[in-house]
């Protein structure tokens, strides 16, 4: 998790980043909503279920349907932030046009891979997916027979969100690139982890003051 | 594209365990050069599903198969009950912050243990350990623990280097303390009950933080320069800062509590967690804003970690096919040395790595192939504890050795040259004009690291300490 500072102005790619970026970011909103649902959920499940012998018919097919908001709805989001994982220790060092063609490649290749999930996912969907059965769903949960197709159907609508996310960014990176910018709009600057850290914490202190 | 070039045949001659190599050769490159651990290893995973399949269907079946398979990984992968308990875990983490909890711990700990020797390094270790146990988060701790306890140490004549290194290193008490997300991950990776690994790493960790907090009081008892003792808190003082760190304590223990008497699934006692601590974040007047922004983070870090694991299933499903990891087995497990050698020279393997790549990442990309290979040397999947060299079944094993290999991770971030929590600490002293470098945190943290060392070993000598616990249940 290494950089997350995306700088904007007056171009087209900035403008439709911003845009993109609202909707990214009220999924994740509702990504974290789902969360805070789940907490509360499976400790009304325990509650009810140790104190009134009344747990929540099909807890876990409920849980395992909406786990795939959480699991994926956030990948361009936090694309968009240069939030996934990666090794730092080479692309932390490199500057200016080195940087962006390593950035470039590095899209260019997420890029290939989420296209194929794409098709692949879409593929695991229309399995289950079938318009003449009821609830339109050819297989279902175990417990309560939830129909499954929903939560197949969110890995492909996010994969194609993260791959016009990652256009957007080789279209940043490139013109990075082709006019050798120093602070490109619409794609992650790299900060590197440590100061991210300690910025974090600052912030962290900040937000709820000292207690002592 | 088949009328084209006969891929068939072009890739007849290729043997799939060679070409396993030359993909996890392409997935080092990749990883090296900085292309997001996910993505890097579900790509090759997908390459080798791709070449794989083109061997035996031509180009185009092959294609379309080997799109299909990996598309339907994340999905079946990521929605399974057991790693719904990942976001609860994070989220405690998020609101602990925002709970306060960081002050009131390190007041109760000052005011409770603060008249020992060297007592606020002492107060220090146990709040770092508690804070990081339910943060989950080693150098985000180190970095919060650096602005609160550092200040206060020097008010009272610690010796700064001490002091910020007592910081640095109680911040690396995160990881094995339940709630761990860590260890939920290896679990899943590993397929072993994460209740087992949950409470596997108590016994552990809480010896790691007392090993430091021992540690404190011999330096400042047989060195002069180390700090005094912070004495003068009456019983009612000690008995008031109680219910403030309350909340950390109770986490821990429901956690522990219900996986160790079944009265709850971890997920139900990370959910139940999760409420205390947004309780207490609650009473203590978090905004709205600072509540959306705890979601908002644990939505992201969920899906971070949730990315990682399946992209590197992908991986695992090509490996699968190719047997490598099988192979990477027989070839460590044939060394002509004892099995305790190899297995002490992987886990160095795990600090070299750590200094360069985060935790998490590390773990999912190196444990689909370190991990078979581990079972192996203990003699199988199906081993006796008195066939195996080192005297578990490998249930235990697997327990055993994600607890050493968490610890070890968490080691490197306090050794040069890439530590992170010593760098974190070193530029939080900077912003606040403490005059300490970054030499001196890792100087600092040495002992520290030393104890760490001790630790291990004894772990290793001594597997009853990790498996008491679980084989309760």
């Amino acid at each position: 998790m290494s950089s997350n500072s995306i700088l904007s102005d007056e171009s087209t790619l900035s403008r439709i980043d911003r845009l993109v970026h609202r909707l990214e970011s009220a999924l994740t909103a509702a990504s974290g909503i789902v969360i805070f649902a789940l907490v509360f959920v499976a400790a009304a499940n325990v509650i009810g279920r140790k104190l009134f012998n009344a747990p929540m018919p099909g807890f876990i097919d409920w849980i395992e349907q909406f786990m795939a908001v959480f699991a994926f709805v956030g990948l361009a989001y936090c694309q968009r932030e240069g939030g996934h994982i990666r090794m730092d220790i080479i692309i932390g060092r490199a500057r200016g046009r080195t940087l962006w063609a390593a950035e470039f490649l590095s899209a260019i290749l997420m890029l290939a891979i989420t296209t194929a999930l794409i098709y692949g996912s879409w593929f695991h969907f229309l399995r289950s997916f079938d318009l003449s059965s009821p609830l339109w769903s050819r297989d279902s949960t175990i417990d309560i027979s939830l129909p499954i197709w929903p939560a197949k159907l969110l890995v492909p609508l996010s994969m194609t969100l993260l791959w016009l996310r990652l256009v957007l960014q080789l279209w940043g990176f490139g013109r990075a690139f082709r006019s050798n910018q120093n602070k490109p709009v619409a794609v992650p600057l790299f900060v590197d982890i440590a100061s991210q850290a300690a910025q974090e914490a600052h912030a962290i202190e900040g937000g709820h003051g000292r207690s002592d | 594209m088949d009328a084209l070039i006969d891929v068939k045949q072009l890739l007849a001659g290729i043997d799939t365990f060679e070409l396993s190599i030359w993909l996890s050769i392409a997935l080092l490159i990749l990883v090296v050069i900085g292309v997001r651990v996910a993505f890097a290893t579900a790509l090759i995973g997908f390459l080798g599903l791709c070449l794989f399949f083109m061997q035996k269907q031509g180009f185009d079946r092959g294609l379309v198969t080997a799109m299909k398979l990996t598309g339907q990984i994340p999905h079946s992968k990521s929605t399974t009950y057991a790693l719904s308990l990942i976001p609860t875990f994070i989220l405690i983490g998020y609101l602990a912050y925002f709970a306060g909890l960081t002050g009131f711990l390190f007041e109760a700990a000052k005011r409770w243990l603060g008249w020992l020797p060297g007592g606020l390094g002492v107060a220090t270790v146990f709040a770092t350990a508690g804070f990081a146990a339910v943060s989950g988060a080693s150098v985000a701790t180190a970095a919060v623990f650096a602005r609160i306890a550092i200040p206060e140490m020097l008010r009272e004549n610690y010796d700064p280097r001490f002091a910020a290194g007592v910081v640095a290193a109680g911040g690396t008490l995160a990881s094995l303390i339940p709630p761990s997300a860590i260890l939920v991950i290896y679990a899943i990776i590993v397929e072993e009950s994460v209740g087992k690994l949950l409470l596997a790493g108590f016994l552990p960790g809480a010896i790691s933080a007392l090993i430091y907090a021992i540690l404190v009081i011999g330096m400042a008892t047989f060195r002069d320069n180390i700090g005094p003792p912070v004495s003068g808190f009456t019983w009612k003082q000690r008995l008031a800062s109680l219910p403030g760190a309350s909340p950390i304590v109770l986490v821990v223990i429901i956690v522990i509590y219900s996986i160790y008497f079944g009265w709850a699934t971890p997920t139900e006692a990370g959910a139940l967690g999760a409420l205390i601590v947004l309780a207490m974040a609650i009473w203590r007047g978090v905004k709205l804003k600072q509540f959306r922004g705890a979601l908002l983070e644990s939505a992201k870090l969920t899906v971070i970690i949730f990315t990682m694991i399946w992209g590197v299933l992908i991986f695992v499903r090509f490996l699968g096919f190719a047997d490598l990891p099988g192979a990477f087995a027989d070839w460590l497990s044939g060394l002509d040395q004892p099995p305790l050698i190899t297995l002490i020279l992987i886990l160095l393997c795990y600090v070299v790595l750590g200094m360069f790549m985060d935790a998490i990442g590390m773990l999912i990309l190196t444990l689909p192939v370190v991990f078979p290979a581990v079972i192996a040397l203990n003699g199988g999947p199906d081993v006796l504890r008195d066939a195996s060299p080192f005297g578990l079944t490998s249930e235990e094993c697997a327990i055993w050795f994600g607890i050493i290999v968490v610890k070890m991770v968490e080691l490197c971030l306090v050794t040069p040259p890439i530590g992170l929590n010593c760098f974190v600490v070193a530029s939080v002293c900077q912003e606040e004009r403490i005059p300490i470098s970054a030499q001196q945190v890792f100087r600092g943290a040495t002992p520290f690291f030393a104890a760490d060392v001790i630790t291990v070993g004894v772990l290793i000598a001594f597997p009853g300490i990790v498996l008491w616990l679980p084989s309760l249940i």
